[in-house]
């Protein structure tokens, strides 16, 4: 295994030579969180998300603890460009960035096409950004859930109130 | 959210993790489990009801998303179904952005399509060199012998035949007859 690559010129650590993603792929993320949920349970399921969050997005991590708030609104604007089927507007303040999710084009797509998503789903959100926002001193907040939401980044010392999980809908199947 | 622009990089990603948490048997699982017969239940479904023209549906729509550049062939005839990879789009992705976490990535491919095949009554022959070029030619199950000579199904198309086949110091595994990961050569 070998230690995460240094990162490209652009807000995205890993760049494809198309400019958006294929949708289809949203079917293998959630069936990858029924198989960890099933096999390893839901504290196996949060400890793979947090490693991803800390181990696979470590260049963007540091980007973030470099550039501060500015870096995480680039970020977040090029992250949802390469994801087809969006609806998403990302607000930077001085103190905060707000990501105003109306249709997130993951759950969208997979109801398009008759999927049902873990009930557990949108919580993934939450374990994988915090684990991605503490790496760069940040703290991520969410409320709302099955294709609507709202995402809050503030630095860590702004002393956000404790992420309230019932904040965060379950998946209806 | 975990995206889908940079999937092949969390998915190359994920075996790692699995295989550190479970060893190679929880990977296997994860690739015949939840890709194989979840994920990509449409394929078994399409391929189960329509054998080689279900084929010919499903990787004519999911290789056109993936690798709009046509990095691909595909090759039919009334017994096989081929593909050639010349540049595959996911194992591209992997080698351009420098990600190595996992030691054989494109096993992943035999993992969840062996399987798969075995399910609908196929078997494959296989050849990859782990650059991003690779071929596969997909019988029924029973067809005897190895694989067939270079050109015979996809003509000057063939893999074997480009001048990148297969490269400087490539590591060519193989499958003869196959639908198990863990069955290659050498």
């Amino acid at each position: 295994m070998n230690a995460a690559p240094a990162p490209g010129p652009g807000p995205l650590p890993y760049t494809d030579t198309k400019p958006q993603g294929s949708a289809d792929f949203y079917f293998a993320i959630n069936a990858t969180f029924r198989f960890l949920l099933r096999r390893l349970g839901r504290e196996g399921w949060i400890r793979y998300l947090a490693d991803l969050g800390r181990d696979y997005y470590a260049p963007v991590n540091a980007r973030w603890r470099e550039g501060g708030l500015p870096a995480v609104a680039a970020y977040w604007r090029a992250f949802w460009a390469a994801e087809p089927g969006g609806e998403v507007e990302v607000v930077a303040a001085a103190d905060r960035v707000e990501l105003h999710v109306k249709v997130c084009p993951l759950i969208r797509h997979l109801r398009a096409q008759g999927r049902s998503p873990v009930a557990e789903f949108c919580q993934h959100c939450y374990h994988l950004g915090q684990a991605r926002a503490a790496a760069a001193g940040l703290a991520l907040r969410l409320q709302g859930g099955d294709g609507a939401c709202v995402h809050l980044y503030a630095p860590a010392a702004a002393g956000l109130p404790p992420q309230d999980l019932r904040a965060i809908r379950e998946n209806a199947p | 959210m975990i995206g889908c622009y940079d999937f092949c990089g969390h998915y190359e990603w994920t075996f790692g993790w699995l295989e550190r948490a479970g060893g190679h048997a929880l990977v296997r699982a994860y690739w015949d489990e939840a890709i194989n017969q979840d994920s990509q239940a449409h394929a078994r479904d399409l391929i189960t009801a329509e054998g080689i023209p279900g084929m010919l549906k499903y990787w004519g729509h999911t290789l056109a998303e993936e690798s709009p550049d046509l990095g691909f062939t595909i090759s039919h005839g009334p017994d096989v179904f081929r593909l050639d990879f010349h540049q595959c789009p996911s194992r591209g992705f992997v080698l351009r952005n420098g990600l190595d976490q996992y030691r054989d990535y494109c096993d992943h491919c035999m993992g969840w399509i062996g399987p798969m095949m075995r399910t609908c009554g196929y078997v494959i022959d296989h050849e990859h060199n782990h650059r991003g070029q690779c071929w596969w030619e997909i019988r029924p199950a029973g067809t005897p012998g190895g694989h067939a000579p270079a050109g015979s199904v996809a003509g000057a198309k063939d893999a074997r035949l480009q001048p990148d086949w297969p490269g400087p110091a490539a590591r060519l595994h193989r499958f003869i007859k196959a639908t198990d990961p863990d069955t290659k050569t050498p």
